[in-house]
């Protein structure tokens, strides 16, 4: 292995999304957004909902919208993704988010509440990756 | 003449009029259609069993993985504090129960049923309250005759479970038994053990027994955390319960669909046995015709002769 590029996994909890050889990865983590080049130290970091962006070996870009997941580097600097959902931008059927952000949108204007703030969440998320934004 | 097997026209005449054949014929092609249909159907839930197996098999990853990071965490941390794993005197039982919405699937639902049922016994046997959850239109319909409505009720999730579905599921026993509004969840499904095999399965789900986590490699102390190792615990177990009731639906849509299969190849070797049936019967009368003809016109033969 060398040391410009570390092994991904990325593991939905519906299915094995992605594996390969990264240079870099970034992430949004529940205390801010954070990177990881080869190297890094072990760590165990829970993600927020938002994009995981990754650079592969042969220079082309992966973003990946995860909800609720943890990014864990290993002791062989191996790099796991661990998320209920995490999809591949060509994976999302954007019409049907922005169908299910409208929805939302329409039901948090007659009340509030926190669930449906989250599920809004994951959905503009969804329709910005599969715009590819 | 009367054959064994014999099912139409039993009460007319032993000499079949054209009538008669023209209505086993009919009813030789309503048979043949309907084993068409039901080819049709056998066909398609045989594809799906591969599909749903498939599903089962990509999930486990995921789940082994949550398992594994959480018995590292467990190593070093106290998990018998996390509100998932108080074990309590148990007064309030809720089961959850996989059917599924569409029938047509031989005894499939009747014996994870009978599987639920028994648990319901059982706890109020024991002077234990039980409120239901129940996925499928068909555990619903079973239990509101029976005068128990569900707590709570899916539709539109058993034959194709999302993760989504799953952790609605879950959050709806884990928000009941957090805050101790019940004490103890089943989890009755059906397991795949093989396309000829289904075996209705229950499985306490919650509360979570520390001995699940126990046995993992401690995590090296250089390890970075964030947020702390207390709070990853915290958000990782309710995933862990999460992938645990998903593993349950995508079980029980592998099962259904299994059953399924098994159900219309019955239905279709049923139709065709019918269908042959009856075309014998229909040769049967449509030779006596004949015969009887023949000897009315040899008859007459005969009786101008003399």
């Amino acid at each position: 292995m060398s040391d410009k590029t570390m092994p991904v996994e990325v593991v939905s909890a519906e299915r094995h999304v992605l594996s390969g050889e990264i240079t870099e990865i970034y992430a949004r983590g529940v205390e801010g957004e954070i990177g990881i080049l080869p190297g890094h130290q072990p760590a165990l970091i829970a993600l927020d909902i938002g994009p995981v962006r990754m650079t592969m070996a042969d220079g082309t870009k992966q973003k990946i919208a995860v909800h609720r997941g943890v990014l864990f580097v290993g002791d062989d600097g191996k790099v796991i993704v661990l998320a209920d959902i995490a999809e591949l931008a060509d994976d999302i059927d954007v019409a049907r988010a922005e169908r299910r952000q409208r929805v939302l949108e329409e039901r948090l204007a007659s009340k509030r509440d926190t669930a449906l703030v989250g599920s809004l969440r994951k959905q503009k998320l969804r329709v910005d990756i599969g715009q590819g934004l | 003449m009367r054959r064994p097997g014999r099912t139409d026209g039993d009460e007319e005449d032993e000499v079949a009029g054209s009538g008669q054949i023209r209505q086993l014929k009919r009813r030789i092609r309503s048979v043949q259609g309907t084993a068409k249909i039901t080819r049709a159907m056998e066909m398609i839930a045989a594809s799906r069993i591969m599909k749903a197996q498939g599903r089962v098999r990509a999930a486990r990853p995921y789940a082994e993985q949550i398992h594994d990071v959480i018995k590292g965490l467990a190593v070093s941390n106290e998990v018998r504090a996390h509100p998932l794993l108080q074990l309590r005197e148990v007064e309030r039982v809720a089961v959850v129960v996989n059917t599924s919405d569409q029938g047509l699937a031989g005894a499939y639902n009747a014996n994870v049923l009978k599987v639920a049922e028994r648990t319901i016994r059982e706890e109020e046997a024991a002077g234990r309250s039980v409120e239901l959850y129940v996925v499928g239109r068909k555990g619903n319909g079973y239990f509101a005759y029976r005068g128990r409505r569900p707590k709570q009720f899916w539709e539109g999730v058993s034959d194709t479970p999302s993760f989504e579905d799953a952790q609605e599921i879950a959050d709806a026993v884990m928000s009941r038994f957090i805050p101790a509004e019940v004490d103890r969840v089943w989890l009755v499904y059906t397991d795949f053990k093989s396309s000829l095999t289904q075996t209705p399965t229950r499985m306490e789900l919650l509360p979570v027994k520390p001995e699940e986590f126990e046995g993992g490699d401690e995590i090296s102390p250089e390890f970075m955390f964030e947020p702390s190792q207390a709070q990853l615990l915290n958000r990782l177990i309710p995933q862990y319960v999460e992938a645990k009731v998903f593993h349950g639906l995508l079980e029980s849509a592998a099962s259904e669909h299994a059953n399924r299969q098994r159900a219309m190849k019955a239905a279709t070797d049923n139709a065709k046995d019918v269908a042959e049936n009856l075309s014998r019967i229909m040769n049967q009368a449509r030779q006596d015709q004949i015969t009887s003809e023949i000897s009315e016109i040899v008859g007459g033969a005969e009786a101008l002769n003399d």
